[in-house]
């Protein structure tokens, strides 16, 4: 990702995590709009990827960002009940439950792969979700585990 | 006691009477002392079913055979097929019935109970014998197997070489059947449910990753694991590149372009990415048959992927794979309940 | 040049070995297989047979051919990547596997000389050990034209006689291996030669599986192709692929380029084992698959080792070690097979 808006300038050395984000078009990733144009600073770790919703993200994508690399994956949706498609995100709540026991079960460090619910009102909480995410991944280094050996 | 007599005289009325095309059963192989599955279309042959401590294949799988070679035959012959059927290998029926892959009256299960028993691991058996293949295994009463190898016998516990699976097992007869032979059992004494998934569970975050590291490290990507299962019945596996459908329609850019997400190489990462995709499809649908973790070649602990995904979808969701043939699906429901503590 | 090693100066031989890899059979989760010997180490030398086989050593799962590199703009860069391992040294190795290597040797040297295969093949030596007895029920190497002490691929032939070994180098690498031995072996006197020759006539009795006819089956698949038997033969198979990825003289491959960045390009191309009993192998880009049944795969992978090897190469593909009928998960049989349709 180039020319992001970034708080501070990174350091060369530094790890810096990289995060896939799956937001969901109505309402996570307009959420995230909504931080950029409220100018609100934060991590720039979160490469966001639009999906219609949270519950058409298959477990496919997920594992798929960490072989690629990924430090961190989160995926993000409606608010239980808000759900443009109705039940969308009440698929996505069980399936990606399960997601996270896999992984977890498998040694996957844990907290690698987030889930959470932000509406498109919900500028300053994606910020802090993504904020929360990056420090968070940067003490647990980057993700070798389930990464392709180049 | 499950009376072999009896069952083979159902079988083979079902054939005289025309009610079924074929009776799909074990018989004695030519390799060993394990049954082979075969098809019984004629009356006379149902003499050669049998049933043993060997008898651990799942025929589930070959009513989904079937099914494909009627669907691509231009005469196909859609009378119903007879299956001989273990507690779990009937849920694997009730799966596939819940799933509409086939109707009710296309099969008639020939219900078995293991009783107080259950199927031999060739894994445990071999540990035991240092790698030695027996002659012959029998039942010997609930508690234990008699083993002949080369001249000598011995009887080994039930607990010491039944399947995983058996030990954990929560039915051990048929959840749906036209016909039962064996005593229904309820209560068996060997192991907790989910017994192996808790113990590995109970490891900590380096121990697993080391030990699945190690796993799909030596996988092969042989697929024999998604070949086996009745459940893996997709025509195009997601995974797997090699399996896209090719219709005179697909054009040459479909066919350049196909999705690879994950490479044919068998590289740790690669067989991570198909491993717990398939756990993930099978979430809900696995009956724990045990056959994936059987037929691999390099003996991946498969099972504990599934039966972990079936200890959450039981202890979160109060849901059991083929408990009933006309339960929704585990993925394609919810309920209000369902957990939020973890979604930020 | 024959020597005697006894059993507790193993791992005397093995310390004088440096610069080598050690490699030999381990009993691990149930099953045999090789495994490194570390330093102190020693190989088990009372085991089975190893479940994955010794072309491994040769023939990998993976192998990458080259690597490919774009500098922005420019062309890209291919950067060879021909093995360049360790001498290797694999102790234990059956002589039904010994002389699977030949074969092997046959295929990728005929009309081109693989790169990748013989890098690793040279640095290879090949300790045999003898059978005492055939190590499971489905061994059949004398019906192939081998034998529990063939020579034919191995390097080195041992055999136990209790408390030491007999140890007979049978090619330069042989000698070379055995010459680093020292003073950690004997002499062979006459006593201990005529030992070993009726260890190895007991041996010969067997109990193994045998075949009718052998020089009749090539003729004899040639006729059959036909014959509805096949079919019949092949209704249990799941495709698998066990028995061809377990199998110490199957070859076939399949190469992809494994693309990890698109712009610049940047990746590598591999070889995979592949199989013929996978739907896609036969594939052609039109959609159409010559061999679209499971039944016609059979007969492939029969007919390749019975009759087309035969009329290439002028021996048997198929060496006898068993382990297609054992690790089988559904019974198909060879033996079984072959005296089915390609017998009187």
């Amino acid at each position: 990702m180039s020319n992001p808006a970034k708080s501070t300038t990174p350091v060369p050395d530094e790890f810096q995590p990289r995060i896939v984000a799956f937001l969901c078009k109505w309402c996570s990733s307009a959420g995230s709009d909504l931080a950029g144009v409220s100018r609100l600073q934060y991590s720039s770790s979160a490469v966001p990827i639009q999906v219609m919703c949270s519950g058409s993200v298959s477990p496919l994508y997920i594992l798929s960002a960490f072989k690629k690399g990924a430090d961190g994956v989160l995926v993000s949706g409606c608010h239980p009940g808000d759900c443009h498609y109705m039940k969308g995100n009440f698929f996505a709540r069980r399936r990606l439950y399960l997601v996270q026991k896999l992984l977890g079960f498998i040694g996957v460090e844990k907290d690698r792969f987030r889930m959470s619910w932000v509406s498109a009102a919900e500028g300053v909480k994606f910020a802090h979700i993504v904020d929360d995410f990056a420090r968070d991944i940067k003490a647990l280094g980057p993700q070798q585990r389930l990464k392709a050996k180049s | 006691m499950v009376k072999i007599e009896e069952l083979q005289a159902y079988a083979a009325e079902l054939l005289e009477k025309g009610q079924v095309k074929g009776v799909l059963g074990y018989r004695r192989g030519t390799a060993g002392p394990w049954v082979e599955p075969c098809t019984v279309t004629a009356a006379a042959d149902t003499a050669s079913l049998t049933w043993d401590p060997t008898c651990v294949n799942n025929l589930a799988l070959y009513l989904v055979k079937d099914k494909k070679a009627q669907a691509a035959s231009k005469t196909p012959d859609k009378r119903p097929l007879a299956i001989v059927a273990k507690g779990c290998d009937s849920r694997a029926v009730a799966v596939l019935l819940q799933e509409n892959y086939f109707k009710r009256d296309e099969v008639v299960v020939i219900g078995v109970s293991c009783e107080g028993s259950g199927v031999v691991d060739k894994r445990k058996l071999s540990e035991k014998l240092k790698g030695k293949t027996p002659a012959r295994i029998e039942f010997a009463g609930d508690d234990g197997f008699k083993v002949a190898v080369g001249k000598s016998e011995t009887m080994i516990p039930a607990a010491e070489i039944l399947a995983d699976r058996c030990l954990e097992c929560r039915a051990p007869s048929p959840t749906v059947s036209d016909k039962l032979f064996g005593e229904v059992v309820q209560e068996r004494s060997y192991a907790a449910p989910f017994a192996a998934a808790q113990a590995a569970e109970a490891a900590s975050e380096e121990e697993r990753w080391a030990q699945w590291q190690h796993h799909f490290d030596r996988c092969l990507r042989c697929f024999a694991c998604r070949s086996v299962c009745p459940m893996c019945y997709c025509p195009e596996c997601v995974v797997d590149s090699t399996t896209i459908v090719i219709t005179p329609q697909t054009t040459a850019e479909d066919k350049a372009n196909r999705i690879r997400w994950c490479e044919r190489s068998a590289t740790p990462a690669d067989s991570a990415v198909y491993h717990l995709t398939r756990a993930m499809h099978l979430a809900g649908r696995c009956v724990d048959c045990g056959e994936c973790e059987r037929v691999c070649p390099v003996n991946i602990p498969l099972r504990l992927l599934n039966t972990k995904l079936e200890k959450e979808a039981f202890e979160m969701f109060e849901y059991q794979a083929g408990q009933d043939a006309g339960q929704a699906s585990l993925m394609s429901s919810f309920r209000d309940e369902d957990p939020n503590g973890f979604i930020r | 040049m024959e020597k005697i090693l006894r059993k507790e100066h193993l791992s005397e031989w093995l310390s004088l070995l440096d610069g080598y890899d050690i490699h030999g059979p381990a009993f691990a989760d149930g099953v045999w297989n090789y495994a490194r010997v570390e330093a102190g180490g020693e190989p088990a030398l009372d085991h089975t047979n190893t479940v994955r086989p010794v072309k491994e050593f040769a023939f990998p799962q993976r192998e990458v051919f080259f690597r490919f590199e774009q500098e922005k703009g420019g062309r890209p860069v291919l950067t060879a990547a021909v093995p360049d391992p360790k001498p290797t040294v694999v102790f234990g190795v059956r002589p039904c596997d010994g002389r699977a290597m030949p074969r092997n040797d046959k295929v990728f040297a005929a009309e081109f000389k693989d790169p990748y295969y013989w890098a690793r093949r040279d640095q290879l030596t090949l300790v045999g050990l003898a059978c005492a007895e055939p190590h499971s029920p489905n061994c059949f190497c004398m019906a192939v034209g081998g034998s529990p002490h063939s020579e034919d691929g191995l390097d080195v032939l041992m055999t136990d006689l209790g408390d030491r070994f007999h140890v007979k180098p049978i090619t330069a690498k042989g000698v070379e291996i055995v010459a680093r031995g020292r003073e950690a072996f004997d002499e062979a006197r006459p006593a201990d030669k005529t030992e070993v020759q009726r260890a190895h006539d007991m041996a010969e009795r067997g109990p193994q599986r045998s075949l009718t006819d052998l020089a009749g089956i090539a003729d004899a698949l040639r006729q059959s192709f036909d014959s509805p038997a096949w079919k019949e033969l092949a209704a249990p198979c799941i495709g698998c692929g066990v028995c061809t990825f377990l199998c110490p003289t199957c070859h076939c491959f399949d190469i992809n380029d494994e693309v990890t960045c698109q712009a610049p390009c940047k990746g590598e191309r591999v070889r995979t084992w592949d199989n013929c009993q996978f739907p896609d192998f036969t594939m052609h880009t039109s959609g159409h698959n010559p061999r679209d049944d499971l039944a016609a795969r059979l007969r492939q992978r029969i007919s390749h080792k019975f009759l087309y090897f035969v009329d290439n190469h002028k021996t048997q593909q198929c060496v006898g070690c068993g382990r297609c009928i054992s690790e089988c998960p559904v019974g198909i049989d060879i033996v079984n097979v072959l005296e089915t349709v390609a017998q009187p």
